[in-house]
């Protein structure tokens, strides 16, 4: 039997129902802009109807429906987009960070240009022309120190510049580890707080969102894997479950948070960049990186040879930084990277220019009569002679610069024409011959760190790498934005909230919640004619 | 596919900001005038261009060389020339005094003279250019030619004075001093000054004959020819060296071309770049304000 109420009770539902979906619909308009947010769907459902099977069920003809309830609020959103878009992101962390690196490279050598290392030396090589036509002239010789002191200073300038962002990116690395592991802390944070929601039959819609948008930020930084587990209890089937995150190295999963649970990662032998009590070593090592541990898990960063470690910005500044990777014959590691790489070729570079010309300096003689000389100073070893080569006291008298082949041949130039040769003499040649005397230099007695082509052209060499590494970065990078963002597009599209959409739900919703007012007033109107209209005949 | 306004906005941003970029790409193209700025613009360009550059300095220099070669060459025919005219005036004096009918005082007279332009000749042999004495071979720094009490030593040093005009190309600039700056008294018609000196005394004396100082008309003459020879040779050379400063002017117009021609803008195609660029973005703003419309929101009310 159905009861009198009944209409009000289903009208009511109806009136609850609509009310709530608009509720959600000024959820989601208020969160329109707000970063990560998913649009959020009521899941309307009619309720059980009336009567329900059984064997004492009212014979009526038909089921009634009692109504519309709420049946559950749920995210609108694709859990394959992300992972996609976390692929995306992940290359597009490694990417913006190595041609960050690069870009930051390339502004320091400046090259080409008017005022680069290129640019010094061939300056260099002029002011000893122009002392080959007037080598007893002060004027000349003193613009020869002078320009000697600018290739000096500028070797200064490059080294310890990229010895300073060297150490720029390190801080970075520290920084990026703290946000990886305060990520890791947080989701985990999230992770409980639905664990402990979701067994209640409600599904944490905005934890979920916060959470995904965690996840993203830290896919730029380092390969992760997400796994879902059931909260169990009474969560609703579209429950999400708490997440699993795993750092991804090769096919080794290891387990960055795992429910309420979480690891730091850090650098053995690193720098506890923020001195804080944790005791956590953010920043790797100064001597580059070997490996990073991942809670008691070390993961290497190179492995024969080759880097492993996966994609993701924390790759691209370590590539950057520099790595170990082996050991050369004497048992030293070998550093490489894109800033150890071109410091050690400056200090290559500065060695070999160096050393070859004050071998070919000393073959000359001075206006004094001086021979033996060297000009430059400071080249003990090829490691960081780029930061430690200079001017030999000796060349503060200017009389000592030896331009001439001959002793006591004031007006004889032809050393500083062999001089300004250097840049162009063959490294690979056996013996290089020399003007205006039968002196010859012996290439390979001089264990140049340089074995072929000429300090020009291996200077010239190693600008055109930086360059193509750069456009490589550069390509790559626009290449993972443009992915992330068609993926990004794509998941707005599903995710997203429109505001047309909302408010043309508003206006349903609102439509809906006034006919269901109506039908109590129409209820109203049935159960006033039954109570009061009924019963007074003739009355 | 479901379009909000959110993506429509993120798009808009995304290509107005392309659009900027490309702008100001433009805009640092055409006030450095150069395509590239740093070698990941484009690699190959920014390798040719060190070369390139290497190249145009090298050319420079060698151009700033020939001046310094042609100050040599003019200064050393200059000399030469002045030289020249005094063994001239030398020669007539000889063929004057040779003649016996010239009494004592009037040979000590030309004595004198050639005494004087004997000196003469010394000062010219110590020509100095600059900080340098150009007839010295490489020993720039030491007068050639001492002069004491009318007792002349010499200590030339014969060797080239080269300059490097072209790569590898060596040119000396300087005179063999010891072809025409020379003293040999050991015997007659050897040294220039150690004849001289033998004229003037042999003028102040009294015992020799018209036919002995004669006899120094062929010495006068062979000095005059190796003078003469010389800067024969020096014009020779500086023949040579304007050649090579023609060719060099030419090097110097290639390499400037390829530098040119490597990394700077072509200012036509940039400006229209630029134009065209601005017109997508004025369009990009268009589109976008008319995206960028009046909602659902505005109409239910």
């Amino acid at each position: 039997m159905l009861s009198t109420f009944h209409g009000l009770e289903a009208a009511k539902r109806g009136m609850m129902t609509q009310q709530s979906a608009l509720y959600v619909t000024g959820h989601n308009v208020a969160n329109a802009n707000t970063p990560g947010f998913t649009r959020q769907r009521v899941n309307f459902v009619a309720t059980e109807p009336f009567p329900a099977p059984g064997l004492n069920r009212p014979q009526i003809p038909g089921q009634m429906g009692t109504g519309v309830k709420v049946g559950s609020i749920e995210r609108v959103r694709e859990y394959f987009l992300d992972i996609q878009y976390r692929g995306e992101n992940n290359k597009l962390g490694y990417w913006e960070a190595r041609a960050d690196a690069i870009a930051k490279m390339e502004d320091i050598m400046n090259e080409p240009s008017d005022n680069g290392l290129a640019k010094t030396m061939a300056q260099f090589w002029q002011a000893l022309q122009d002392l080959s036509v007037s080598p007893e002239n002060e004027g000349a010789r003193s613009v020869v120190r002078q320009r000697g002191l600018a290739v000096v200073e500028t070797f200064h300038y490059l080294a310890n510049s990229l010895s300073q962002i060297q150490t720029d990116i390190g801080t970075q690395i520290g920084v990026a580890v703290t946000q990886i592991n305060s990520l890791a802390k947080q989701i985990s944070e999230i992770n409980q707080q639905i664990a402990s929601i979701e067994p209640n039959g409600y599904l944490p819609n905005d934890l979920y969102d916060e959470r995904d948008r965690l996840i993203d930020e830290l896919s730029k930084l380092i390969n992760v894997q997400v796994e879902k587990h059931p909260t169990g209890g009474n969560a609703p089937a579209t429950a999400e479950g708490t997440y699993d995150i795993y750092f991804l190295n090769g096919n080794e999963k290891i387990y960055l948070v795992q429910g309420g649970n979480f690891q730091f990662i850090s650098f053995p032998n690193g720098q506890d960049v923020d001195g804080d009590k944790d005791h956590i070593k953010e920043m790797p090592p100064a001597t580059g990186v070997t490996e990073l541990q991942v809670g008691n898990t070390s993961v290497s960063f190179t492995s024969n040879n080759q880097v492993t470690f996966p994609m993701g910005k924390l790759r691209g500044l370590i590539e950057a930084y520099g790595y170990v990777n082996g050991q050369d014959s004497n048992g030293k590691p070998i550093v490489t990277g894109i800033y150890p790489d071109m410091l050690q070729n400056l200090d290559k570079l500065a060695y070999t220019f160096g050393t070859l010309f004050n071998e070919v300096h000393k073959q000359g003689y001075g206006l004094n009569g001086s021979t033996g000389v060297s000009f430059f100073a400071g080249l003990n070893q090829v490691d960081g002679a780029a930061k430690t080569i200079g001017l030999s006291a000796a060349i503060d008298d200017l009389a000592n610069i030896a331009a001439s082949t001959k002793q006591n041949e004031s007006g004889n130039g032809n050393n500083a024409i062999n001089l300004a040769n250097v840049g162009s003499m063959l490294l690979s040649a056996g013996t290089v011959s020399l003007i205006g005397t039968t002196n010859t230099i012996q290439i390979s007695t001089l264990n140049l760190p340089l074995t072929s082509g000429t300090i020009q052209t291996n200077y010239q060499g190693w600008i055109g790498k930086l360059g193509v590494d750069g456009e490589q970065a550069n390509r790559m990078k626009n290449n993972s934005d443009v992915l992330r963002q068609s993926v990004e597009e794509r998941r707005q599209s599903v995710s997203s909230v429109s505001l047309d959409e909302e408010m043309m739900n508003m206006i349903k919703f609102q439509h809906a919640y006034n006919a269901a007012a109506r039908q109590i007033t129409v209820v109203d109107e049935m159960l006033d004619k039954i109570i009061n209209g009924m019963g007074i005949v003739g009355r | 596919m479901r379009v909000t306004q959110s993506m429509l906005a993120n798009n808009m941003l995304k290509h107005l900001s392309t659009s900027y970029a490309n702008l100001g790409k433009y805009q640092e193209q055409l006030s450095t005038g150069k395509k590239i700025n740093r070698p990941s613009d484009d690699p190959v360009v920014a390798m040719k261009g060190i070369a390139y550059r290497t190249n145009l300095t090298e050319v420079e220099q060698f151009k700033r060389n020939f001046s310094e070669a042609y100050n040599w060459v003019e200064n050393s025919d200059a000399a030469l020339d002045k030289a020249t005219q005094a063994l001239q005036r030398i020669r007539e004096l000889v063929v004057q005094a040779s003649n016996d009918t010239y009494e004592e005082t009037q040979r000590q007279a030309i004595s004198q003279e050639i005494k004087q332009l004997t000196e003469q000749l010394v000062t010219i042999a110590n020509t100095k250019v600059g900080d340098k004495y150009i007839f010295n071979g490489t020993n720039t720094l030491q007068q050639p030619v001492q002069m004491v009490n009318g007792s002349i030593t010499t200590s030339s040093n014969a060797e080239e004075v080269k300059i490097e005009l072209a790569k590898g190309i060596y040119i000396g600039v300087n005179v063999d001093p010891t072809k025409v700056f020379h003293y040999d008294a050991s015997q007659k018609g050897k040294g220039l000054f150690s004849d001289l000196q033998f004229l003037a005394n042999d003028l102040d004396d009294p015992t020799k004959t018209g036919k002995d100082i004669n006899e120094y008309l062929g010495y006068i003459d062979k000095h005059i020819t190796n003078l003469l020879g010389v800067r024969a040779e020096l014009g020779a050379r500086m023949n040579r060296i304007e050649l090579m400063e023609d060719r060099i002017d030419s090097q110097q117009v290639i390499a400037e071309k390829m530098l040119a021609d490597n990394e700077d803008v072509d200012m036509e195609k940039v400006i229209t770049d630029l134009k065209t660029q601005e017109s997508v973005h004025r369009a990009a703003l268009a589109v976008g304000a008319r995206i960028i419309q009046p909602t659902l929101v505005d109409f239910l009310r």
